[in-house]
């Protein structure tokens, strides 16, 4: 069932078990879950079914530290969450970004990637994948990983059908649950704002929060605030380890046959550390993604090697004769090592139209992270004279050790941590089972449960937590 | 004896004959700009960065 308001939803006389804020990957994932175990969940969505500037208006808010997007422009307020501008990169974090690192605080997942591996048969039905393929080692230090280029799976487009006929699901659109309320062992409701106004308070036996990766420290944050500390005991990791996927153009290459790597159907291939280059250099994980470069671009890369290297350059040139595809740009994804001091905080000015106070995000690239930026582009760059495959040019800003330019693509939209997995309650926020620290009946879904980013894109890991969280709750939720 | 040698003293012609043959290895020295000089010297393979570009030594002859 969809209700497109509050009021028209309380006129149903649904009695849910579960509530679950948020419409997005993780939301629907969990509603589909739970509807599949025959457990009634209601899903309360702030936006309504289509973008609107009065629901983005909710999220806007203002970062301190690194240039990054305004806020009301990296994520969606409405039904299926930032699925709805999903660019639609899939794969699954590395088993190795599970681990933890000597050389990076913080870092090492409660569970292993083992534990989400039996869910990845649902998720590719979820977003509609092929098989993954194993890595391919190129070198000692530089494997070939496959992403998958999806459909982009808008999920109201592609569970809206289900979800209304669904007779355990309720969706409740223009629902915002501004806040929860918690005696510090139990969340004893959610104060909702709908059409404009304070709707009351909704009870349920569980609460999932799944707002987003931004949203749920925000939402935490201020339920925190107002119950003093009745909904997240343990506090001290909230809204920390806050994490993005820099992206940058990094370089070039030219490449002496460009079919030599395995591309995509977008003409694009993507390389990754081994474990080992990364643990010789203490760096983060890192994905250079290698997409090819129009004829334009390649005569110029030439002629700039010429002034270096006259001979290669000259190789190059009859190699470019015979092949007009053989110069590619080289854009850099990198994992961020998780800091305290990347935070959500809540702003001391500004609030929404519902009173909330907005999101002042905290957020600063590290030297770690500039490190893994230049020594992954040498490292890739002698893969390639090993192999003897291409030669590869750093993008000036990096050979210079200038500043980060802000006018490239910066991150990837990719919001991580904040509400992060983990053991130790003074480190972390929720459970292995993504259950709050003290909370009998509050979880949380979405990436900002993610302890360390890795290098690849997000939505898989998410979904497929989703599913194990949604298995876990089919058990321990009873009719 | 040319009219120079006639003026140095003997310590300072014992100094400059001393310093001959580091001469021939001064004219050597690479330049600081580039990693193209004393490449007969160094590994071939040796990965070097020369104007943002990840090359072999020998790429640069």
């Amino acid at each position: 069932m969809i209700f497109d308001s509050y009021e028209a939803y309380r006129a149903a006389s649904f009695a849910p078990k579960v509530c679950i804020l948020g419409s997005g990957p993780a939301g629907t994932t969990i509603a589909r879950k739970l509807d599949a175990a025959g457990i009634p969940v209601v899903v309360l969505e702030a936006g309504s079914r289509d973008f609107s500037d009065e629901s983005q208006d909710f999220y806007r808010g203002s970062t301190v530290g690194d240039f990054y997007f305004d806020l009301d422009i990296t994520r969606l307020r409405f039904m299926g969450g930032s699925s709805n501008h999903w660019a639609g990169w899939c794969r699954v974090l590395d088993k190795q970004d599970f681990e933890p690192k000597a050389w990076a605080p913080d870092t090492g997942w409660p569970i292993r990637r083992a534990d989400i591996e039996p869910y990845l048969p649902e998720v590719h039905d979820i977003l509609d994948l092929a098989d993954f393929r194993p890595d391919v080692p190129i070198s000692d230090d530089i494997r070939w990983v496959q992403l998958i280029k999806s459909p982009a799976v808008r999920f109201a487009e592609k569970f809206g059908d289900e979800l209304d006929k669904s007779r355990n699901i309720a969706v409740v659109l223009n629902t915002y649950a501004t806040e929860l309320a918690g005696d510090g062992k139990r969340v004893t409701g959610a104060r909702l704002w709908s059409n404009g106004r304070d709707a009351g308070t909704f009870n349920a036996d569980y609460f999932i929060v799944c707002t987003g990766g931004l949203e749920n420290s925000r939402l935490l944050l201020w339920s925190n605030q107002r119950s003093n500390g009745g909904v997240v005991p343990n506090a001290a990791a909230l809204g920390r380890y806050w994490m993005e996927h820099p992206t940058f153009e990094g370089g070039n290459a030219i490449l002496a046959n460009y079919g030599e790597f395995e591309v995509d159907d977008v003409k694009e291939a993507f390389f990754s550390p081994t474990l080992a280059a990364m643990e010789r250099l203490k760096i983060m994980n890192f994905g250079i993604r290698l997409i090819e470069t129009p004829y334009a671009g390649v005569k110029s890369l030439v002629a700039d090697l010429a002034c270096t290297a006259p001979d290669m350059a000259e190789w190059m040139s009859s190699k470019l004769s015979q092949n007009l595809r053989c110069a590619a740009q080289l854009y850099v994804a990198w994992e961020q090592a998780p800091l305290a001091s990347n935070q959500v905080e809540l702003s001391k000015t500004d609030v929404d139209h519902a009173g909330v106070p907005r999101i002042e995000l905290h957020w600063k690239k590290s030297e770690l992270e500039r490190r893994t930026l230049v020594e992954g582009l040498k490292l890739f760059g002698t893969t390639l004279i090993e192999k003897d495959l291409g030669r590869v040019r750093l993008m000036d800003w990096i050979a210079n050790g200038e500043d980060y330019p802000t006018n490239e693509e910066t991150a990837g939209h990719h919001h991580m941590g904040g509400t992060r997995m983990g053991t130790d309650v003074a480190r972390s926020v929720v459970d292995a089972n993504c259950k709050v620290h003290g909370m009998d009946n509050l979880y949380v879904g979405g990436s900002s449960v993610f302890c360390t980013s890795g290098q690849a894109n997000p939505t898989t890991t998410i979904t497929a937590l989703a599913c194990r969280l949604g298995d876990h709750l089919s058990k321990v939720v009873s009719v | 004896m040319s009219f120079f040698i006639k003026k140095m003293s003997r310590r300072a012609l014992v100094q400059a004959l001393v310093a001959l043959p580091a001469l021939s290895v001064l004219g050597k020295l690479p330049d600081a700009n580039t990693a193209h000089a004393g490449a007969s010297l160094a590994d071939p393979d040796e990965i070097v960065e020369v104007n943002g570009w990840i090359l072999k030594r020998s790429d640069l002859a």
